[in-house]
């Protein structure tokens, strides 16, 4: 019993000291300090952490925020509308026959290290990613011909077709007298970290893997001195968690929130809302012709008959489904650009409208041969063959397609088409329909501002197996001419036409059914900061992390509501009543000892 | 204990290990789908990049060669790199084990000796009021989920009443040194300590009753109290530290059924230890962080189950001297 | 002296006396073995069940188990199948209780008393077939292990070790995850997860039943394997299995839960894990809503405990170990 009583009061003390080496491994942060600092700290909080400041490695969308603050685009993507603005390039134009840009760089910018930020700096870049693989930017420059150094501030590319999307390449500027020294293979686990060389507004000081990482200001930006001092990004578990730092003042944003969540904070003081319209949205996929090019495919048949695939569209309340499914947080589906790139979304005129319509539904498919013959409620196929029963694949790690195929199977089941719903992980679903063994799915896309990757998911040449990301198999003649074609009008008003009816197309062929266009939702401390802009202007996105705009902008309220950003404690008994609990415990275990030994020498005699 | 004795139970625990490993091979090779392609539809990769990515992750090589890497990478302490974190599971590990440790240790101690205190004095008043209650309450507590148990903790103690943190294990944003840097981490080890003590205190306190229950009866113990001594010292000199011998091996038994506990309690606190770091692997999936996770904790418990098998072997006499 | 067909009552096998005006009756066919047997096993599952009402544990357990059967089976009758879909949803969100909802509303207007009366199907359901899975192996394993001796018992018992010392939960986290989540998935995931403790406990019942006279004089009459297992060791081992059995439902059922709450779960049906896991992930906890917390985890814990008093009763009853003390 002794030695038990002796363990505790050891073990007592082994945990306080436990306890402080298990913070120094565990979670900590160096935040500043809160008393007499005058630095204006912006905290950002999400549920998901960064994997990498490496640009050419890290895939997770915090890297992108971290590239966006710290490194520097070509060509940027404008505030209002994703359109081209000047970036790196101060201005640019192209020859007559269009296969010719001269970019004129601007000068007087600098790397963090005080090095000069040059055209060399770009045709590096451009230059390695065409070279080795450095994460997808090789598909945005991969019509480049030529790349020609023409002075320190005048670079010249040189394309084999025209190729307006040279103004959207979504790829940063790496410094070219670090990069060159790492080789293809060091590249890839090149941790850029610590001090990596920057030329953004913001440079990463400090990171802690899993916890958050920090970056101050670069008061010498080319795009003007940011009014916040330090950037935190904050990284939490669970967002219960994110949800009361945010209540508490802890962090002043809160991104990514899941609609639950959102709606809780609704009405709460000194917070405002914010539904950023994002580039997203979710489809339910049809397997449209899977047989053409994957042998072992099994889709059935009626699926490769676009006036069923109408049929279904038509069968999808998308107003429930945003109501009920997503909370109200969404926009109704229809095409495959969505409205927030807004220069080239295509709206569909009212005739064209795949409005929810059960009777509509009815008739079309009566229409194309598609009846009940043997009364059991389910169709079959014209002549009396296969009954309409289809395989409906959700993601089991998405809740809202749970949800939502409850609502569609119910809708399908009124239009005499049967439906067996199946969750999958993403990694099985992906597999299934890359050999087309499926008929229907529910998945979602985040496309780029520039239209031009989600048109090439419905071309031809991206069909399993020759190609990986169509996983509708449709396939049009003229929509493949188109693609080719807009990819090379420059004249972006003619290009915007041409894409207009290539989604036209898609919309009544509906490979897709999109059922809405995802919104994210943001919330964050008014009562400290403002200035916020959001990215495109009409609700987007209030970060903005396809540029750095929104955080040169964001500035604080006033003084004192920086000082009102107090470090509230988040609950738990004060470190006095833990000593004293610990005391006394020591006191209490001692004392016992003290009694037992002096009873059992008594026993002893 | 032999020396017989020691070399067989230790070669007996390597054979597992071996039986383990490959065991662990095995499972992930029946890997559904391919990694690489995973992470692209996701990123936008081009082709090439796709296979590079396959390259790094060692799809390409036959069965037989893939599993002879497995076991020279493994020995070398290499698990392979996660798919999430894009970093060394090791690592990942290495930094992830003290709050598990801290989590899991605390619990253990408390529930023992608040499970053995209140084993011996159920079994010493046997069938009173204290007893019944405290049986009742072992068997309510076996029965119940772990996590519900903390998130009910959860609700009331810290979301509702405040009295504790809601999750983590340092308050972030604060810059606690010393003492005050203590306390603040157990503030947050509070809860999810107490809803893993309050799991295993039943077992404990039930073994350890039963198990003195037996001893109570033997006949060594009749002739102390015939030599007058107190029924408390009867108790205490001999009974218990031979009715002690099962529950010292119980911890080791025992450590499966911590580690399930702590995986989901640290889930539901999202206390940063290894718990957590499984639920974050099966949300991926992950199947790099989970193999290397699962290989710890076996081996963990092998070698448990080991130390356990030695230690008994030294204290109970019958096998010493087997 | 025996006289003849016993008529008095008593123990039945006592022989008494004909009275002088009594006639001998006339004689019963001859029952088979089989039919003999069949008496002989009914009799003591009478003697069994006549001791299990003695037992206020059991009882309670059993009432319990009962009512839950009954919620289970009846569930369409209490609640109507489309209140638990999200299209049938049909409060507000995150209502907390009130005449209308007993137990208030999930985060889809669902109500949590229909959710949880739904979940006890599945939560059952699952439990028992991976019992069923878990004793099938088990049982295999360990009857052939004590039956047939020397090497191949070492082997599989070697084998069962080896198994044993392979942690639970994530032994099964790794399987769910790579097999998918369904609710037969689940089960079986379950069941081959925890088939070692049944097996070892089976050995040692067969051993204990192999040295029985009746086995060894089926031996000596020439009984092949087949007739020895399914004849006399199967029957004799299965009561002292039967108390183990229930217990396995209990974890099975906690097992399930579990897997759910992770995430590992089947989403397309109604459990009370993935009931727990919803309402965790959706901030019930950090909202307060102990509505939706609650009622899932009362029942299961209702479910376990009865499962557990059952067993205990039983396993006290059968096994005559524990029956001295």
């Amino acid at each position: 019993m002794a030695v038990q009583l002796m363990a505790v009061t050891v073990m007592t003390a082994l945990v306080l000291t436990g306890s402080a080496f298990a913070q120094e491994n565990g979670e900590e942060d160096t935040e500043a300090e809160g008393s007499g600092s005058e630095k204006v700290v912006f905290t950002v909080g999400d549920d998901n952490d960064i994997d990498s400041m490496n640009p050419a490695v890290g895939v997770e969308a915090p890297a992108y925020f971290m590239y966006a603050l710290n490194y520097d685009l070509l060509v940027n993507f404008s505030l209002e509308d994703f359109s081209p603005t000047p970036g790196i390039a101060e201005s640019w134009e192209t020859s007559e026959d269009g296969l010719t840009w001269t970019f004129h760089i601007r000068e007087g910018v600098k790397w963090s290290d005080g090095e000069d930020l040059n055209a060399e700096d770009v045709a590096y870049t451009y230059q390695r990613s065409l070279d080795d693989p450095i994460a997808n930017w090789k598909s945005y420059l991969a019509q480049i011909d030529d790349i020609n150094v023409v002075d320190d501030y005048t670079l010249e590319i040189t394309t084999k077709k025209e190729t307006p999307s040279l103004l959207s390449a979504y790829v940063y500027i790496l410094p070219e007298h670090v990069f060159s020294e790492i080789d293809k293979q060091e590249l890839k686990t090149f941790e850029n970290y610590p001090d990596p060389v920057t030329s953004g507004p913001f440079h990463v000081v400090e990171w802690r893997k899993g916890q958050f990482f920090r970056m101050e200001a670069n008061e010498d930006y080319w795009g003007g001195t940011p009014k916040i001092d330090e950037v935190v990004y904050r990284v939490f578990n669970n967002e219960d968690a994110l949800v009361q730092a945010l209540k508490s003042g802890e962090i002043d944003f809160a991104d990514t929130l899941g609609a639950d969540f959102f709606d809780s904070l609704e009405g709460e003081e000194g917070i405002g809302l914010n539904e950023a319209s994002i580039p997203s949205f979710e489809e339910i996929g049809f397997n449209s012709g899977a047989s053409e090019t994957q042998p072992d495919s099994d889709g059935h048949p009626a699926l490769e008959d676009p006036q069923v695939r109408v049929a279904i569209s038509k069968a999808i309340d998308r107003q429930t489904l945003v109501d009920r499914v997503l909370k109200g947080h969404g926009i109704v589906g229809s095409t495959i650009v969505p409205p927030a790139i807004s220069f080239y979304h295509y709206e569909p005129t009212e005739e064209e409208l795949q409005t929810f319509d059960l009777d509509a539904a009815n008739a079309l498919l009566d229409e194309a041969g598609y009846e009940d013959t043997d009364g059991d409620g389910v169709r079959e196929m014209p002549g009396g063959g296969e009954p309409l029963e289809f395989r409906y694949f959700v993601r089991s790690e998405e809740n809202s397609s749970v949800t939502a195929s409850e609502f569609v199977s119910e809708w399908l089941a009124e239009i005499g088409i049967a439906t067996e719903v199946r969750a999958l992980t993403d990694t099985k679903l992906t597999d299934v329909i890359y050999e087309g063994k499926f008929d229907m799915f529910h998945w979602g896309w985040f496309p780029d501002p520039d239209p031009d990757f989600i048109l090439s998911v419905m071309s031809c040449g991206q069909r399993p197996p020759d190609g990986i990301w169509s996983d509708s198999f449709f396939c049009d003649e003229e929509y493949d001419r188109m693609y080719a074609e807009q990819k090379t009008l420059i004249d972006i008003d003619e290009r915007a036409e041409m894409v207009k009816e290539m989604q036209r197309i898609v919309y009544n062929e509906a490979p897709y059914a999109v059922l809405y266009y995802d919104t994210t939702l943001q919330a964050y401390r008014e009562d400290r900061w403002t200035g916020f802009t959001p990215q495109p202007s009409d609700g987007g996105d209030l970060l903005a992390s396809y540029g750095p705009y929104g955080f040169v902008v964001i500035e604080p309220l006033s003084a004192e509501s920086q000082q009102a950003a107090a470090r509230e404690s988040a609950g738990g008994v004060s470190p006095a009543l833990w000593a004293g609990i610990a005391a006394a415990l020591i006191l209490i275990v001692g004392g016992a000892l003290v009694v037992r030994r002096r009873a059992s020498q008594e026993d002893r005699a | 204990m032999t020396r017989r004795y020691v070399v067989r139970k230790i070669a007996g625990a390597l054979a597992t290990l071996v039986f383990v490993l490959a065991f662990n091979f095995l499972l992930f090779r029946v890997l559904p789908g391919n990694p690489a392609q995973i992470l692209a539809r996701n990123k936008l990769l081009p082709q090439d990049a796709v296979e590079q990515l396959e390259e790094d992750f060692g799809l390409n090589d036959s069965m037989g060669t893939q599993f002879v890497k497995y076991l020279e990478t493994t020995f070398q302490g290499n698990l392979g790199i996660s798919y999430t974190f894009r970093e060394p599971v090791s690592g990942l590990i290495s930094e992830r084990i003290w709050p598990t440790l801290l989590l899991i240790g605390v619990s253990t101690v408390g529930s023992m000796v608040l499970g053995l205190l209140i084993g011996i004095y159920g079994a010493w008043r046997r069938g009173s009021g204290f007893d019944v209650s405290t049986l009742g309450g072992s068997l309510v507590f076996y029965a119940m989920p772990e996590f519900w148990l903390g998130i009910l903790l959860l609700i009331f103690f810290a979301a509702t009443l405040g009295w504790f943190p809601i999750s983590g294990i340092v308050t972030p944003g604060a810059n606690f040194t010393g003492f005050a840097a203590a306390a603040d981490v157990m503030n947050h080890l509070f809860l999810p300590a107490l809803t893993l003590t309050l799991g295993l205190i039943g077992e404990y306190a039930l073994v350890m009753r039963s198990s003195l229950l037996d001893v109570m009866g033997e006949d060594y113990l009749t002739t102390a109290r015939a030599k007058g001594l107190r029924e408390s010292l009867v108790l205490r000199r001999h009974a218990v530290p031979n009715a002690l011998l099962p529950t010292v091996t119980l911890v080791a038994l025992n450590l499966g059924f911590i580690i399930s506990g702590a995986i989901t309690v640290e889930t539901v606190f999202s206390w940063p230890g290894l718990g957590l770091l499984t639920y974050d692997a099966i949300q991926a999936p992950d199947y790099p962080l989970m193999q290397g996770l699962f290989l710890l904790f076996t081996a963990a418990i092998i070698l448990a189950n080991l130390a356990a098998d030695l230690v008994y072997g030294y204290l109970d006499p019958r096998v010493r001297y087997a | 002296m025996t006289t003849g067909i016993p008529q008095s009552p008593g123990d039945g096998l006592t022989p008494v006396p004909l009275a002088p005006d009594q006639k001998l009756p006339a004689p019963k066919r001859l029952q088979s073995p089989k039919q003999i047997a069949w008496t002989r096993r009914r009799r003591s599952m009478a003697r069994t069940w006549a001791a299990y009402r003695k037992s206020k544990m059991g009882m309670a357990g059993l009432v319990i188990l009962v009512i839950f059967v009954l919620i289970a089976l009846g569930a369409p009758l209490l609640a109507s199948r489309e209140s638990i879909s999200a299209t049938g949803a049909e409060g507000a969100a995150w209502e907390s209780p009130s005449a209308k909802f007993p137990l208030g509303t999930d985060n889809l207007g669902r109500s949590v008393l229909a959710l949880t009366i739904w979940g006890s199907r599945i939560s059952l359901f699952v439990g028992l077939v991976a019992t069923v899975i878990s004793m099938f192996i088990g049982a295999l394993v360990g009857i052939a292990a004590g039956h047939m001796g020397s090497w191949r018992d070492s082997f599989l018992m070697r084998v069962t070790d080896w198994f044993l010392a392979i942690p639970f939960l994530p032994l099964a986290i790794v399987l769910a995850s790579l097999l998918g989540a369904s609710i037969w998935n689940i089960a079986f995931v379950i069941g081959i997860t925890s088939w070692p403790g049944t097996a070892r406990l089976v050995r040692a019942q067969t051993l204990s039943v192999k040295t029985r006279p009746y086995v060894e004089r089926a031996r000596a009459l020439g009984a092949g394997n087949w007739h020895l297992v399914s004849r006399h060791i199967l029957p004799n081992v299965f009561p002292l299995i039967f108390a183990n059995t229930i217990l396995v439902v209990a974890v099975a059922i906690l097992s399930e839960t579990t897997l759910s709450f992770l995430g590992l779960g089947d989403p397309l049906s109604v459990s009370w894990g993935t009931i727990l896991e919803l309402a965790f992930g959706a901030g019930a906890a950090t909202r307060g809503a102990w509505w939706w917390l609650g009622p899932p985890g009362v029942a299961i814990l209702l479910v376990v405990l009865a499962f557990t008093m059952c067993g205990y009763a039983l396993d006290e009853i059968l096994n005559p170990r524990l029956r001295r003390r």
